[in-house]
């Protein structure tokens, strides 16, 4: 229709479509950007950690001054003392969390002779059901039982254990033909003297204490020992919604009166979470934030160029009226001068977005911005101009013809 | 052509009703040339915004081109406006961003002929004002009396029925005015009917009838005419003697 | 005339009041969200020791063995406890200092008091001295606390009042673990930002978290006390027990060299570098020659204290505020605009441009003083919000007065910049063109 003619208009009062069309390309450089950090944050924050229903579990931290002489009887008198509280369905002691962000990292070997390891996990050791407690699903094999516990004084005593259920991941990454791992045998280090272990079993996925980005974070180890230590984690699974009364039932019953025990740390599974992604969630909601206001003024600032366009133009929106112009007509050439302009900005945002993305990927080690980003806020921005014009681009339309006859 | 019967035009505000036409007739004939007359504040500008479809009227009667134009809704009175009307303003009304050509073009735009179409009408239209070797300048580039053809042209191009001028020399001096009145003469000459609403007399003298209004009401239609006439037998009496 | 600019532009608040109103939101929103990111930036990129930060050194010395080695990889950031005993008796530089971080409880005096889960370092008498720690009570220990393995103990000036109360515990007795400790000093308030003298930790990180006390290095090793940090071991499992652990190359220990200038660093890098050759030729180290000795700063990049994310937020705010700018240029320029008749009439009466132009450039940052006072109230907000975030956020998400400062003078200037077009506009009005059209 008249583009042409808007065109050549357009570049006779270039100052403010300019502003504008530098304005919603910077918008869409800084959005789409924005958008694909949020939605990758959100996607690694959301990744399952194999836990079956996260909001049930809690864990405890209890430890003496002294180690005590009785330490493994005094565990197992804990253990039973959080099993027989009522709402609790499963307790296993455990070295370390999913999601907990401390532990154990260990190199992992299929043959001693190998000068490169073949994986690097997260190395959990448990004297209890700790599969059944977490919730894992058990793909393969068995799980771990009593008789496979190795009572160990760490520290002093250089065995770590030796059978093991490992996560699927990292069966995989052991064995990419795809065989059972059930039966292999893997090494802990390579040293002459480095651990043995038999893989009894396999699960569906358990995550590491750091949960990695890559694959890496599903690469788990479990094994079978009671440490002699002078503190104790305990991981427990409750009914369902009962998890603050529970954890608050817990601490009062280990650190009852008699007892030399002291709470060093608890924490429920959903705090865990919480935590281990907050700076993510911290970066989701600064760029929503961001996002968000950044359209507000942009559109802010549409609205304000357009009816100054509009209060400059009444004269001449009365006299195309007298020449004949619908309401629609004016409605029309409103918008589709708006979408002229964003239609350059936006494509000069492409430009940015990319710019933008490529400094990002070169200085903050992000990944490529997906060209689906920029369609999607191309189309976003465009929608915002159309409605942010619409408002002035009425008014214009409903200015009397009569306006033309008027002096001055 | 035109034809208004008992026409009235209130203006509303919360505290002063303002009767801007009460009980207007007038009836102009196809091919005529009619100045409206008046002084300041008669309703001279409500008869030609009414006229031109550019305000609506409270009550009573216009036929625009034999077609009841009351109460006809605001895409209608825009289609009647491209299609049968052409304006010519006291201001030139042409748009400052616009070169020639474009400016010329805008109603044709909205009549939805093909480019070819338009482009052959606005060629023809600034030929007729001798202005088309000018076609890519701007208005600013031009003096009050070109700028004012272009505003001939563009009511042209559309052919209208009705052409109608608002003080359409107001702006100009002697010498530019009396060119403009002349194209417009010219134009009468080959058929278009024109209202031209001036306060100047000696303009007015110049069309084939003069309508005088005050307070919104047309006054002695063919008294000045007569007169005129009156004065015209004086003077070749005189010359005679 | 420029009060009577100052007031006018202060009168023009309130002229197109929705139109002034969106500028000093827009402009504020974009000082507040780049200031209160940049702010974060700032006081995690501080300079914690600036008077001394570029003689301080980190060394660092490749102690893997030759399983996996790659030329040139990044040698472990801490160093085993031979390395330390050998470099502590280097005499290089003017101090040098080792430590590494302890857990442990802390049995108070009085037997009504529950025992204290404590988090503290332990290491040299130089420690103080190299980095100038300020003492409410008492002194630090002596050389030869070190030498006789004195179980002596600096607490912080927190774990003090929490068992002695507000008085000078200095000679009182505690129990730190299952040994007893004399009270030789009280720190004063020492919290440097970031926490560079014990980056690697397990309480906190770079910018939360405290030592609650001090013992000596030798002290510790002496009750066999394990570290509670990272604990690296490359090579074959360490021996078993106590003694094997701290004969192996396992790295847990942070150390520092202080020299006596800037230039120190080539000289004990060179130093370095000739200890890593003769422990090789020894066969102490396996790996050929690589070593690093850093300086402070560089020591704070190397462990990338300052958060990635912190700094992509920065950038995509800087970018926010630019588009707040154009925003606020595309609106003054309207409200400019719309009073061409205003310029065409003071023109008329004898204005130059230059007065048009400072009239309207002063009109332009009374909306930056208005924005910036805003804009100063939402970057306390942002920053709150940011400091909610965790502990180590709230530590770094404080405004000093650079900052304060800097915020202000963003907004007059973002104003100004954003001013100047509509301004430069306003002035080209010629004076008798408008009067006519009005």
């Amino acid at each position: 229709m008249e583009i042409r003619p808007i065109v050549s208009a357009l570049l006779r009062n270039k100052t403010g479509a300019l502003l504008i069309a530098a304005q919603i390309a910077l918008t869409l450089a800084i959005v789409s950007n924005a958008a694909y950090i949020i939605r990758d944050r959100v996607a690694v924050s959301s990744r399952p950690s194999g836990i079956d229903d996260e909001s049930r579990i809690f864990n405890i931290t209890v430890g003496s001054i002294d180690k005590p002489d009785d330490a493994i009887a005094q565990q197992k008198r804990e253990e039973q003392l959080l099993a027989a509280l009522p709402g609790v369905e499963s307790v296993a002691s455990s070295n370390q969390v999913p999601l907990g962000q401390s532990g154990w990292n260990m190199s992992l070997f299929l043959d001693k002779a190998q000068t490169e390891s073949s994986a690097h996990m997260a190395f959990y050791f448990t004297p209890g059901p700790l599969v059944k407690t977490l919730g894992l699903k058990l793909i393969e094999g068995r799980d771990l039982i009593e008789a496979d516990v190795d009572e160990i004084d760490m520290g002093n005593d250089n065995r770590l254990g030796h059978v093991a259920v490992i996560s699927q991941a990292l069966a995989r990454k052991l064995f990419p033909g795809g065989e059972s791992a059930t039966g292999e045998h893997v090494f802990v280090g390579n040293a002459a003297d480095a651990p043995e272990y038999e893989i009894v079993g396999v699960v569906e996925r358990l995550q590491s204490p750091w949960s990695q980005h890559g694959d890496d974070g599903e690469y788990s180890l479990i094994t079978a020992i009671r440490p002699i230590e002078s503190y104790a984690n305990y991981i427990v699974r409750t009914a369902p919604g009962q998890v603050d009364r529970v954890m608050r039932d817990a601490e009062a019953a280990l650190t009852r009166p008699g007892s030399d025990r002291q709470v060093i740390d608890k924490q429920t599974m959903t705090e865990t979470r919480e935590q281990r992604y907050r700076a993510d969630s911290a970066m989701v909601w600064m760029l929503v934030t961001v996002t968000v206001l950044l359209l507000l003024v942009t559109a802010s600032g549409i609205v304000g160029m357009a009816t100054l366009w509009v209060n400059q133009r009444r004269k001449q929106i009365g006299v195309r009226r007298a020449l004949g112009a619908r309401r629609f007509d004016i409605l029309r050439y409103f918008l589709t001068e708006n979408l002229l302009i964003s239609s350059a900005g936006i494509a000069l945002g492409c430009v940015l977005a990319l710019a933008l993305n490529q400094l990002l990927v070169s200085r903050m080690e992000l990944a490529r911005l997906p060209l689906g980003y920029l369609g999607g806020g191309s189309l976003a921005l465009w929608l915002l101009g159309v409605v942010a014009v619409y408002g002035p681009a009425w008014r214009a339309a409903v200015i009397s013809p009569a306006i033309a006859t008027r002096s001055a | 052509m035109l034809k208004m019967t008992r026409l009235s035009k209130i203006y509303r505000t919360r505290m002063i009703e303002t009767h801007a036409l009460r009980g207007f007739d007038i009836h102009v004939r196809e091919g005529e040339f009619v100045a409206v007359t008046g002084p300041s504040g008669s309703g001279k500008t409500t008869f030609l915004n009414i006229a031109g479809l550019l305000e609506d009227f409270s009550s009573g009667n216009y036929l625009l081109d034999g077609v009841d134009v009351s109460g006809i809704d605001d895409n209608a009175r825009s289609r009647l406006r491209n299609e049968k009307l052409g304006f010519i303003f006291q201001g030139f009304n042409l748009i400052p961003d616009l070169n020639l050509f474009d400016n010329v073009d805008v109603p044709l735009r909205y009549r939805g002929f093909a480019a070819a179409e338009r482009r052959r009408r606005i060629e023809q239209a600034l030929e007729q004002v001798g202005l088309a070797s000018r076609m890519r300048h701007y208005p600013a580039e031009l003096s009050g009396g070109q700028q004012q053809r272009v505003a001939i042209a563009r009511a042209l191009a559309g052919t209208p029925r009705l052409l109608l001028a608002d003080e359409p020399t107001g702006n100009l001096d002697s010498q530019m005015a009396r060119s403009v009145l002349e194209l417009l003469e010219a134009i009468n000459a080959m058929g278009t009917t024109i209202v031209m609403v001036t306060h100047d007399p000696e303009l007015a003298a110049r069309a084939q009838r003069n309508v005088h209004i005050v307070d919104g009401q047309v006054t002695d239609v063919m008294h000045e005419t007569a007169m005129r006439a009156v004065e015209r037998i004086d003077a070749s009496m005189h010359s005679n003697a | 005339m420029f009060r009577y600019y100052l007031q006018l532009g202060f009168r023009s608040l309130r002229r197109n009041p929705v139109l002034t109103l969106l500028m000093v939101i827009t402009l504020s929103v974009g000082v507040a969200a780049s200031m209160s990111t940049y702010t974060v930036l700032h006081m995690m990129s501080g300079d914690p020791i600036p008077n001394k930060s570029d003689r301080l050194f980190v060394p660092q010395i490749d102690t893997g063995n030759m399983i996996g080695y790659t030329a040139g990889e990044e040698p472990d950031d801490q160093l085993s406890y031979p390395d330390t005993q050998r470099l502590l008796a280097s005499g290089q530089g003017v101090r040098r200092t080792a430590i590494f971080g302890i857990n442990s409880a802390i049995t108070p005096e009085r037997a009504d008091m529950a025992p204290l889960l404590t988090d503290g370092g332990a290491t040299t008498s130089d420690f103080f001295a190299m980095f100038e720690v300020p003492f409410r009570y008492g002194n630090p220990w002596h050389a030869e606390d070190d030498a006789r393995n004195s179980d002596v103990i600096v607490l912080s000036r927190a774990t003090s009042e929490k068992l002695f109360g507000d008085v000078d515990p200095v000679g009182r007795e505690l129990k730190l673990g299952d040994a007893s400790y004399r009270v030789v000093g009280v720190l004063g308030e020492w919290e440097p930002l970031p926490r560079y003298y014990r980056i690697i930790n397990g309480n906190g990180g770079a910018f939360a978290g405290s030592d609650d006390f001090f013992i000596p290095f030798s002290a510790a090793v002496r009750h066999e006390k394990r570290n509670s940090g990272n604990n690296n071991c490359s090579g074959d499992a360490p021996a078993a027990g106590y003694a094997g652990w701290i004969a192996s190359d396992c790295t847990w220990i942070q150390f520092w060299f202080e020299g006596a200038s800037a230039d120190d660093q080539f000289v004990i890098k060179a130093w370095l570098d000739n200890y890593a050759a003769e422990q090789l030729r020894l066969g102490w180290l396996k790996r050929p020659v690589n070593t690093r000795l850093r300086n402070t700063m560089q020591w704070l990049k190397h462990l990338e204290v300052v958060g990635r994310d912190s700094r992509i937020q920065a950038w995509l705010a800087f970018g926010f505020l630019l588009v707040c700018l154009v925003n606020t240029v595309g609106l003054l320029l309207a409200k400019f605009s719309a009073r061409a008749g205003e310029v065409g009439v003071r023109r008329a009466l004898g204005a130059t441009r230059r007065e048009i132009f400072h009239q309207y450039l002063i009109e332009a940052s009374v909306v930056g003083l208005v924005g910036a006072a805003l804009g100063l109230a939402l970057s306390f907000a942002g920053l709150w919000l940011i400091s909610k975030q965790s502990g180590a956020m709230a530590a770094v998400a404080r405004m000093d007065w650079t900052m304060l400062l800097a915020t202000v003078l963003l907004s007059v200037l973002a104003s100004l910049i954003a001013g100047f077009l509509p301004t430069w506009r306003a002035c080209q009005v010629r004076p008798a063109l408008q009067l006519k059209s009005q």
